[in-house]
């Protein structure tokens, strides 16, 4: 069944100058649905990155293809738009010029561009602080800043890489359960990169498991708990079970 | 009469609440009070010199004080005497740096972003500003005269390379996941450098320009001493060799009061620029 982000036999190797190549992705298949909420979990440097860099068509794969709605992927563009794990916000731009980035690139005007940063900063929970600066907001807030500037495009697909990595676990379940209703209002394919089991059962439809380095699909687990997600489902039966399989599976792959 | 008792008004209405803000008024002016304290206390000894000291008659030849170098100031200043000079030196000095930005901050910018531009440049920048500038002064002049032009010419060169340099190393700091993230909204080259290499590089770009305005200012005094008809260094030099020590040091606190002008604008500059900074942030 082909897939509406669909990777096939995805290679790459990395040459960096002066030291040994590495080789990052080794033949993985991967085909994503439309409005799909689809994780990948991997061991560390397993490439399940630099695959959301090939999605988002800022790095070029050896062999293989990448197709969206069936069109090999040449290069960034407006239909998918990456939300970053170190935020990646510019820090002299306020909250509302950093959401109007993409809108600004695509030149759109700035009337238009104004109503789209207002319409996100309510969606994501930020009203009230337009005009602060990255530097004014906490870890958490940042993120929302990253995930509106990621939607104010518009984008069909939505990437995110390790995107609460970097925040703190009370923090990070907030968001989680802040980015279910956001995806559940603005309606994305979103392909999720993460290292914590939890979080993409969690979220997903789907879970991927990457094996080590170079890396391949190694299962694919369907998630089955209803949606919406509440956050007591982490405390069932079927989401232990889930999690020791998926674990059991991933397990192999990690060299400590 | 009149002031006095308006400012003891608007005091009266601060009421109690006056003695608070004053005491934090002080704090914050207590190092600039003190540098000045010393500074007056510096003046009074030299003024008072001559009346502990016994000078001989030769030695007083080369002497002055700091009234008597205010008063021919002043007289230079309502004279008339000082704005010509200072105009020529001014022009230069203008002219230089203006050039030395227009061309320093884009080529910085350039070999900054294009490994092969820096290939190219960088045997010539390297030798260029391990060289002391100022022994161009010789060429220029013969090439270009004793005129407008050397004196440019040698403020353009010593103010470019700084400038040069700073915007270099700023845009080589800047922050690889910027870069992705501009590129990922489809931004080209002109984009990147436009919304993310030149506002990460403004701190760099910032220290530069203080860097470049000592050096022009050097530029012009020196090419002025050496071979030059005009000028406020030309008539710091004649003023020398006729002892006249009250105009030579009044010129001196014109170059030094144009360098702490030129200073104190790029520092507003910079406050302007960088209010999205939590703190302020040397570069260097």
């Amino acid at each position: 069944m082909a897939g509406y982000i669909e990777g096939r036999n995805v290679s790459l190797t990395f040459r960096p100058p002066n030291r040994a190549p590495v080789r990052a992705l080794g033949g993985f298949d991967i085909a994503v649905e439309e409005g799909e909420f689809l994780s990948i979990v991997g061991p560390s440097g397993c490439g399940k990155s630099t695959f959301l860099n090939v999605v988002l068509g800022l790095t070029k794969l050896d062999s293989g293809e990448v197709l969206m709605h069936g069109k090999p992927i040449g290069g960034p563009g407006s239909d998918r738009a990456m939300v970053f794990q170190e935020f990646g916000l510019l820090p002299w731009r306020t909250v509302q010029h950093n959401i109007e980035l993409g809108l600004e690139l695509k030149k759109v005007p700035a009337e238009k561009r104004r109503a789209t940063a207002e319409r996100l900063v309510v969606l994501v929970g930020l009203a009230g602080f337009e005009q602060h600066y990255p530097h004014e907001l906490s870890g958490g807030m940042k993120q929302r800043v990253g995930l509106a500037r990621a939607l104010a495009t518009d984008p069909d697909v939505l990437l995110m890489d390790e995107p609460f990595a970097a925040l703190d676990a009370q923090t990070r379940d907030l968001m989680q359960a802040e980015l279910l209703r956001i995806w559940r209002e603005a309606r994305k394919t979103v392909l999720f990169v993460t290292h914590q089991i939890d979080e993409a059962i969690y979220l997903s439809d789907r879970v991927v498991v990457m094996s080590k380095r170079p890396g391949r699909a190694k299962k694919i687990f369907a998630i089955g708990l209803p949606r919406p997600r509440e956050y007591e489902m982490r405390v069932t039966p079927q989401f232990n079970d889930l999690k020791l399989e998926i674990w059991n599976t991933l397990k192999d792959e990690i060299v400590a | 009469m009149a002031e006095t008792q308006t400012l003891d008004a608007r005091v009266a209405a601060l009421g109690g609440a006056g003695a608070a803000p004053r005491r934090s008024l002080w704090r914050r002016i207590e190092p600039a009070a003190w540098g000045a304290g010393s500074f007056v206390v510096l003046l009074l000894v030299w003024q008072f010199v001559p009346y502990f000291v016994p000078l001989k008659p030769g030695t007083r030849l080369f002497f002055t004080v700091p009234s008597r170098v205010a008063a021919t100031l002043w007289q230079m200043i309502v004279s008339g005497s000082l704005w010509a000079p200072l105009g020529v030196s001014a022009t230069a000095f203008a002219t230089g740096l203006a050039i030395a930005i227009v061309v320093g901050l884009p080529l910085g910018i350039l070999i900054g972003r294009s490994s092969l531009l820096n290939a190219m440049f960088d045997p010539f920048i390297t030798a260029f500003n391990a060289t002391p500038r100022l022994v161009f002064l010789p060429l220029l002049m013969l090439w270009l005269g004793i005129g407008l032009w050397s004196k440019v010419a040698i403020v353009f060169i010593g103010a470019l390379f700084p400038l040069l340099i700073n915007t270099y190393e700023g845009v080589r700091a800047a922050d690889k996941l910027l870069i992705n993230v501009v590129r990922s909204f489809g931004a080209n080259e002109w984009d990147i450098a436009r919304l993310v290499v030149v506002p990460n590089a403004l701190p760099f770009i910032v220290v530069g320009l203080r860097l470049a305005i000592g050096r022009a200012v050097l530029g012009v005094v020196v090419s002025e001493f050496f071979g030059s008809q005009e000028g406020l260094g030309v008539v710091m030099v004649r003023a020398a060799s006729g002892f006249q020590v009250d105009v030579v040091f009044a010129g001196l606190i014109v170059f030094a009061g144009l360098s702490l002008l030129m200073t104190g604008l790029v520092k507003l500059l910079e406050d302007r620029m960088t209010r999205w900074r939590p703190g302020h942030v040397n570069a260097q």
